[in-house]
């Protein structure tokens, strides 16, 4: 138990210092976890220190020369990243809002700079910093009510994000982006962690099996057809009438102007 | 009429001779439209090309008939149902659009075609008039209106025109007033306090979610907020619709920036004003979510730019300011809720809102 507490997120790749870490910690748990052992084993392995040691020389040449050596924070360049914890920097780095192209209103979605693994390591060096919000284990983490999600979506998220979850405008050229491209993971952390301008949406407010509930409703949302044919962008009637003004009545005035012209 | 074109000769209607097509023309020129050109498109019945431009209209109205029947179907027994997950459902619009389109373009195509192809050529000449009525017929007409008012005699009877008017007003009043009346609404009770000065919130009433469950300073986390209602009977519905209210949980550095209330309701008594001065509890502040411009919630909080953001006209309330209005069409700060935490560490309000809450109207102080 000691060992899920410690490191509750999954880690595909298997490290020999992990396999090291597990025995050791089947020794103190005793014979009765190792039928648990493959199942707690994914759990494990990307907290050790190994992790935490690689993640801090990613750190050091990635992401320092902005958040500090020791991630201390510079003024005016990048927040102190101590106590934010590994759900933060997950959300950050795997989305690619992190390294900042430039500094700018926000930081924007790009194609992530480090793999899975290297993400882990930093958010490992990162949450043995000052702790901070963790990840439950993981890729899919729909356990809940669609319809409490949904619920729970129109009255948290919407007036940001929008009814169709495809974001909205902030202000100064501030924005809360399209859940589009957002995994599971990222939208769970991004509830943990509130990323830069998003409130916090912490454990005891939003439950884990209330977060699960809403992303359950995000993708459901996501992956379900637009029963009116073609979504326009999902973003209500103003592109809707665009359309049918800049299409639709160009389409029909040629076709005036081709039969008037016919005789 | 100088046309060339005219005839010189004009029809005798009763002429038993007279073919139809004559007394057509006939009864178009006393319209004043004059038919110059008549000239059937196929003057030899059963052509080729004749026969071919039927068949054409036949296909048009074919495709009608088809997509029509379809359209029937399709709104009869096509699964239209969500489903979650389903692909079945989401083409029932889609294909409803398609047939009904299909089938005008069709019907539309063959009236076009048959007007255009089949019938007869036809040149008309119509002679347009200009300028206002004639002189002559403007002085008529006036004159038999006038006639008509004094065929009455209400200039000389006043006794008339006095009993018309009490008599004919009430009666508009009559009609207008089941229309207009019940759109207005007397705003404030024979008793007790109007409802647009009060919201749901009073002093010991518990800050509750939308579920009804109570609060502890703890389940918010710094930089984070809760929409919360007045815990009372009803208070999450619509009867409280003014009572909305966000809670923030500043983070410690920012609460630290925020300045004592230097400003306060025009009206605030003594008292009010100490309530104001300490409206927040430690670094928990409650603010209305009813903007003060038009009513929107004004719920897109900023928790690093500490903005509050109205979406319906982009006001700005800053939040380190006690909801000061930085930009936008708002004019005055949301008005700040006094909490507390009662006896079993639940968040409860410190007394209703301090001052009349959402937009301004014309008896706020």
């Amino acid at each position: 138990m000691t060992a899920s507490a410690a490191a509750p997120w999954g880690d595909r790749f298997r490290r020999s210092s992990g396999i090291l870490a597990l025995l050791l910690a089947l020794g103190v748990m005793g014979g009765f976890y190792a039928a648990f052992a493959p199942k707690s084993y994914a759990e494990e392995g990307s907290s050790s220190s190994a992790d935490v040691t690689d993640g801090q020389k990613l750190f050091a040449t990635g992401c320092a020369s902005c958040h500090g050596r020791n991630a201390q924070g510079i003024k005016d360049r990048g927040p102190s990243l101590v106590g934010v914890g590994a759900s933060s920097v997950e959300f950050q780095v795997s989305s690619g809002r992190m390294p900042l192209a430039r500094q700018e209103a926000q930081a924007q979605r790009k194609p992530p700079r480090y793999t899975d693994e290297e993400t882990k390591q930093l958010a490992a060096y990162v949450q043995s910093l000052g702790g901070g919000p963790q990840l439950p284990a993981g890729n899919v983490l729909r356990d809940g009510d669609l319809a409490q999600g949904g619920r729970l979506f129109r009255t948290n998220c919407a007036s940001c994000h929008s009814f169709s979850s495809n974001g909205g405008a902030l202000s100064s050229g501030k924005f809360a982006p399209s859940l589009e491209h957002a995994t599971d993971r990222q939208i769970y952390a991004a509830m943990q962690s509130g990323p830069q301008n998003m409130p916090v949406f912490g454990d005891a407010q939003l439950t884990p099996q209330e977060k699960q509930s809403i992303i359950k409703f995000v993708q459901s949302l996501k992956a379900e057809k637009d029963p009116g044919g073609m979504g326009i962008g999902r973003t209500g009637p103003v592109p809707e009438g665009l359309v049918i003004f800049l299409i639709g009545l160009v389409v029909l005035l040629f076709a005036a102007v081709w039969i008037a012209g016919k005789s | 009429m100088s046309d060339p074109h005219t005839p010189a000769t004009t029809v005798d209607v009763d002429d038993p001779n007279v073919d139809r097509f004559e007394l057509v023309r006939e009864g178009a020129r006393r319209d004043g439209v004059e038919i110059v050109h008549y000239a059937p498109r196929f003057p030899v019945p059963g052509t080729k090309e004749e026969k071919r431009v039927e068949r054409s209209i036949a296909l048009c109205l074919l495709i009608t008939g088809i997509a029509g029947i379809a359209f029937v179907v399709i709104y009869g027994f096509w699964q239209w149902e969500f489903v979650q997950g389903g692909t079945t459902y989401a083409w029932f619009t889609p294909l409803l659009g398609t047939t009904l389109g299909l089938a005008l373009l069709g019907i539309g195509a063959a009236i076009i075609i048959w007007a255009k192809k089949l019938l007869p050529e036809e040149v008309a000449i119509q002679d347009r008039h200009d300028g206002g009525s004639d002189p002559v017929e403007a002085k008529l007409t006036a004159a038999t209106i006038l006639n008509m008012v004094d065929e009455t005699g209400i200039r000389r009877r006043p006794l008339l025109k006095v009993a018309l008017l009490l008599g004919a007003a009430p009666l508009g009043v009559a009609i207008v007033e089941p229309l207009v009346g019940g759109l207005i609404k007397r705003p404030h009770p024979s008793h007790g306090v109007s409802p647009l000065f009060s919201t749901g919130f009073k002093e010991g009433v518990r800050l509750v979610r939308e579920d009804g469950t109570p609060i502890r300073p703890a389940e918010i986390s710094e930089g984070g907020l809760e929409t919360v209602f007045p815990g009372i009977p009803g208070g999450t519905t619509n009867e409280y619709a003014d009572s909305p209210t966000l809670l923030i949980h500043l983070r410690e550095a920012d609460a630290r920036q925020v300045q004592p209330r230097t400003t306060f309701p025009s009206k605030a008594t003594a008292e009010q004003r100490a309530l104001l001065s300490d409206a927040a509890h430690g670094a928990f502040y409650a603010y209305s979510k009813i903007c003060t411009h038009a009513g929107c919630p004004a719920s897109l909080y900023e928790q690093q730019t500490q903005r509050m953001l109205c979406p319906c006209h982009q006001s700005q309330f800053n939040v380190l300011d006690h909801c000061r209005p930085v930009f936008g069409p708002a004019t005055r700060p949301l008005p700040q809720l006094p909490i507390t935490v009662d006896g079993e560490g639940y968040f409860v309000a410190k007394s209703d809102y301090l001052e009349a809450i959402g937009p301004a109207f014309w008896e706020r102080p």
